[in-house]
């Protein structure tokens, strides 16, 4: 049986001011778009090493998948992948993300031994005592007494913040920055009421009052509307 | 049916026994039907505070493995006449010989038959106090006014909180009226404030009481004692009464406080 030829082009490259853009048909079987894919990235009129871009429209690749067209890509040693775009993510994925942007809420004491984990924002309403540990993707927010140990961005979110209504926490940690609070809790018991717990850009958590985080995170601000 | 009560605090030493004893005296001296079950299996003492160390014959393992029947192995105070005995925990085996189910049957069995049922717990949270807890109703949590107590009650109300009883009271033990005036322990309101669970009572600390566990008599028997009259607030509170908190300013001030405070003014 003859080997069917597509009718159009499966892989289109463009070039556009950031580089060049390998666009692949999301339509087509994927062992003929793989085939095409390696005969145009071998194709002598490229010359030089190239960075290039990926995007894949609306076909969803595995991780495997995405592995083997990187590789096809790169096989012929001019083209490096820079980037790979996706119109599509799994309901899993996606839901993944809901998750991340969200915040979850804790109403209760966090007490000695116990651990609260939130994988978006995590908003306590009651205290975190002592050897309570709270943890969070995003930000920690507590309407009460921070008296134990808290992290914010604890997959590596250096926006994130601590913000508490008494903030006496015996550890602070943000993203892989730790900070014990033994010298600064003298300065704080002085006035721990309302504060929030921020990574600094000289890469040290600085603590200031609450009321200057539209200040120094406006970003984490989500609200739309209002005037 | 008799309502079980564990008394617990995570921490050892803060008087866990000794308020086991005096609060099951002091309900039995209101009347009431009383069973004390000691459940620190391999470190028994509530029967020496009771002074009834002799009469042991049969105990709680003897009764849970069927050696012998309950009635049996409860050892009757006679100073109360039928109204408080001890269920007394083993000595030559450990806390795991018994497991939380055995221990549920079993309070269940003394609950038809008692009004109350204090459970003295072992300190730590390990098998010990999961064999006490399983058959409880309610909890106390009794600490001192020490940070190491108050760290330890913290994370034994986090778990009871887990537990299917209601939420725990907690009884200060061992206030010393000079240093807390003074502002060198941490007072009642920081530690009710700190654990945000609802005080049961105070209890002064008082030479008495370890003077009188040692003769084998509960403190509370002596109406006079200032220990024992928290011990006997606790109770009556247990009962359901309202009893207000008593005060731990240090009585009337004599003659040159007086003369000090008018100048004060």
């Amino acid at each position: 049986m003859p080997k069917q030829q597509p009718k159009h082009q499966l892989v289109t490259i463009k070039g556009t001011k950031d580089g060049l853009v390998l666009r692949l048909d999301d339509q087509c079987a994927y062992a003929d778009l793989l085939e095409e894919l390696g005969r145009k990235t071998q194709d002598p009129g490229l010359e030089g090493a190239v960075e290039v871009k990926i995007h894949t429209g609306h076909r969803y690749c595995s991780d495997a998948a995405m592995k083997e067209i990187i590789q096809t890509v790169q096989s012929a040693g001019q083209l490096r992948v820079s980037k790979i775009q996706s119109d599509v993510i799994t309901v899993e994925e996606c839901n993944q993300r809901i998750r991340e942007q969200q915040s979850e809420t804790y109403i209760g004491i966090v007490r000695s031994g116990q651990e609260v984990r939130a994988k978006g924002d995590l908003v306590v309403i009651g205290d975190v005592n002592p050897n309570g540990y709270v943890s969070a993707a995003g930000s920690i927010y507590i309407l009460g007494r921070l008296k134990g140990k808290a992290h914010a961005g604890n997959t590596g979110n250096r926006e994130a913040v601590i913000a508490a209504s008494w903030l006496e926490a015996t550890h602070l940690i943000i993203a892989d920055q730790m900070e014990t609070m033994t010298d600064e809790l003298a300065i704080l018991s002085e006035q721990p009421e309302m504060e929030c717990a921020y990574l600094h850009s000289n890469g040290f958590i600085a603590i200031d009052r609450l009321q200057d985080l539209r200040l120094l995170r406006p970003n984490l601000s989500t609200f739309k509307g209002g005037s | 049916m008799g309502e079980a009560i564990v008394i617990t605090s995570g921490k050892g030493g803060v008087g866990k026994t000794t308020s086991s004893a005096n609060l099951g005296t002091a309900l039995a001296l209101q009347g009431k039907k009383v069973c004390l079950v000691d459940t620190d299996i391999g470190l028994r003492n509530l029967d020496v505070i009771l002074g009834l160390e002799n009469r042991i014959i049969y105990d709680l393992v003897d009764v849970i493995e069927g050696r012998c029947r309950i009635q049996q192995a409860l050892v009757k105070d006679k100073r109360f006449e039928d109204r408080l005995f001890l269920l007394p925990a083993a000595q030559t085996t450990d806390k795991n010989a018994v497991t939380p189910e055995q221990m549920k049957d079993l309070i269940t069995e003394l609950k038809r038959d008692y009004d109350y049922i204090l459970i003295d717990c072992p300190a730590g949270i390990e098998q010990g106090y999961k064999n006490a807890v399983a058959g409880a109703d309610r909890a106390i949590v009794v600490t001192t006014p020490e940070i190491s107590a108050v760290r330890d009650a913290d994370r034994i109300i986090g778990l009871l909180e887990q537990e299917d009883i209601e939420p725990p009271k907690l009884i200060i033990n061992r206030i010393r009226r000079s240093l807390m005036n003074s502002d060198d322990t941490l007072d009642v309101n920081d530690i009710t404030s700190h654990l945000s669970i609802d005080l049961l009572g105070i209890v002064l600390d008082d030479e008495n009481v370890i003077a009188s566990s040692n003769k084998g008599e509960p403190v509370v028997m002596d109406p006079n004692n200032p220990a024992a009259l928290g011990y006997r607030n606790i109770a009556r509170r247990i009962l359901g009464e309202s009893v207000p908190l008593m005060s731990i300013d240090t009585g009337k001030p004599g003659f040159f406080g007086k003369l000090k405070s008018l100048f004060k003014k």
